[in-house]
């Protein structure tokens, strides 16, 4: 309801002001008027999630186009040339009909629905295949038959593959071989108001007889506050787990459990994680009720190479806590770090900045060279003297006569008024010396 | 939350003011800021597009028309001064020959 308030205002004021920069007769408060228009389709743009171009409409139309027309303005001196002519009398009670049928028209077309609002596109989902079984050894990754990656070993991830909404199957075969280690079929939807729709489908668990199990996660790769990271851990351990941090080595009562009882096969979200976080001192345990001390817990895997286990700015992480086989059969268990950029914020600068980097880059070059051009022509537009050709220039320095090359080094003109003969000036007697 | 057709027809209405300032007032530096107007009208139905559909790329063509609109600004006022120069006026009803 604020939303519509503001609207209304805001929108107001942006048609009193065209109004009154259409009737002002003085073209300075005109170009006044206009920027308070401009300062209103800002504001405007600011309710419609683009503060990029909020900023721009300000720094580029209501600064620096403006200063532009003021300037012009006051440089001729034109804020009062124009009286109406009576050429045109025709033109203003035409101009006012067409608008005004102009204005019945699109009013009727926008308010009875002709304009296409329907719903967005959706976004196709994204998947990614985490391979977690230890027991499985290298496989190949299909979806819906179609091969994905090959030869993924336990450990390892795919990359993100866009993929057709809707019921998708995933096979994982053993390496280089046509038999499925697990297949599963999963459900995955289109969306049509994120900016980037992931998922995760994590291969785990398992043993020699038994074959994984592959969980779907959904990836929230949408904006981090800034600075930070989303960290979310999937438990593909056999057992529950805790989040630890451990502090200081030394000190006992500076432990904490940052997420406590993760069972397998779940997900948990941790709350944004500041990027000058270090996770030293972070370690996954096992759970047991019965133990005084933090310390006193099974440490399943430390977080302390800092080569691996980093938090990355404006990053959502995936975190799947896996297992690994050791040579004597036995399981330890292992950590998969999975960092993604986090996808930038509609109508933020950096999402701007993608998009004008990457697909319309050659467009942006060519905004770039238009407004050199235009540079180069005002220029050219506005220099005062007449161009005036080179070449005739030297020839008539050359076609010089002699008499006026003679002035130019003597000084006089040689040539006297009554007879056209050229004559040297009277040698003037020299002052005698002392 | 306002409808997108708000958005649009505030932008229709921007769009009619800036034409009929195009249509009725002599003053040639009148006439670019009323040009200037009717972009900007239709950059605002670009965005409001934009936010309905959740695609930058609307974001991205406002981006440009605003760089496209300061080329033309610079260029046209430049072509104003040389005018104002030969013919002391500004009034575009006196520039409809073709001479020097």
């Amino acid at each position: 309801m604020t939303e519509v308030i503001l609207f209304i205002i805001v929108g107001g004021i942006a048609i009193t002001a065209a109004v009154m920069m259409l009737l002002s007769e003085n073209a300075v408060h005109s170009a006044l008027f206009l920027i308070v228009n401009f300062a209103c389709v800002a504001f405007l743009y600011l309710m419609l999630d683009a503060p990029f171009l909020a900023m721009m409409q300000i720094a580029v139309y209501a600064g620096a186009i403006m200063v532009l027309f003021l300037f012009v303005i006051m440089l001729l001196g034109a804020e009062k040339l124009t009286e109406p002519t009576k050429q045109f009398r025709w033109l203003a009670p035409l101009a006012l009909a067409l608008s005004a049928a102009f204005l019945l028209i699109a009013g009727v077309a926008i308010t009875s629905g002709q304009i296409d609002l329907s719903s967005p596109n959706e976004r196709p989902p994204m998947l990614r295949i985490v391979h977690a079984a230890p027991y499985a050894g290298p496989v190949d990754v299909y979806a819906n038959g179609e091969l994905l990656a090959s030869n993924v070993t336990a450990g390892k991830s795919t990359d993100f593959h866009a993929l057709a909404a809707g019921d998708t199957e995933i096979a994982l075969n053993i390496a280089g071989t046509s038999t499925a280690a697990v297949t599963t079929t999963v459900s995955l939807p289109g969306d049509n108001t994120k900016q980037a729709n992931g998922f995760t489908a994590i291969a785990y668990g398992g043993d020699a007889s038994t074959p994984p199990q592959v969980a779907l996660v959904q990836d929230n790769l949408e904006t981090v506050p800034v600075r930070t990271a989303r960290v979310s851990i999937f438990n593909g351990y056999p057992e529950a787990i805790n989040l630890v941090d451990f502090g200081s080595e030394t000190d006992p009562s500076d432990d904490k459990i940052i997420v406590g009882d993760i069972q397998p096969g779940a997900t948990v979200e941790l709350p944004p994680v500041n990027q000058d976080t270090s996770l030293r001192a972070w370690a996954f345990t096992s759970v047991n009720s019965a133990a005084e001390n933090l310390s006193d817990l099974n440490v399943l895997a430390r977080l302390n190479n800092p080569d691996v286990f980093t938090i990355k700015r404006d990053s959502a992480e995936l975190m799947v806590v896996g297992a690994e086989q050791l040579l004597d059969g036995t399981l330890r268990a292992a950590v998969i770090p999975l960092v993604n950029d986090a996808v930038a914020s509609f109508g933020g600068p950096s999402s701007i900045a993608q998009l004008l980097f990457t697909r319309y880059l050659l467009p942006f070059q060519l905004i770039a060279v238009l407004l050199l051009a235009a540079m180069v022509g005002a220029i050219v537009l506005t220099h005062k003297e007449s161009f005036v050709p080179r070449r005739r220039d030297v020839r008539r320095k050359v076609a010089k006569p002699l008499t006026s090359a003679i002035t130019d080094q003597v000084g006089h003109d040689v040539l006297t008024p009554d007879d056209r003969t050229p004559k040297l000036p009277e040698k003037q007697p020299e002052p005698s010396g002392d | 939350m306002v409808q997108t057709e708000a958005f649009v027809m505030l932008s229709a209405v921007l769009f009619i003011l800036g034409a009929m300032g195009v249509l009725l007032r002599r003053n040639a530096i009148l006439l670019f800021m009323s040009v200037e107007l009717m972009l900007n009208a239709a950059n605002l139905a670009l965005v409001a597009f934009a936010k309905q559909w959740n695609q930058a790329e609307g974001h991205l063509f406002v981006f440009f028309v605003m760089a496209v609109a300061a080329a033309e600004v610079a260029i046209g006022l430049a072509l104003i001064v040389a005018i104002f120069r030969t013919k002391q006026s500004i009034n575009i009803d006196e520039m409809h020959k073709m001479e020097g």
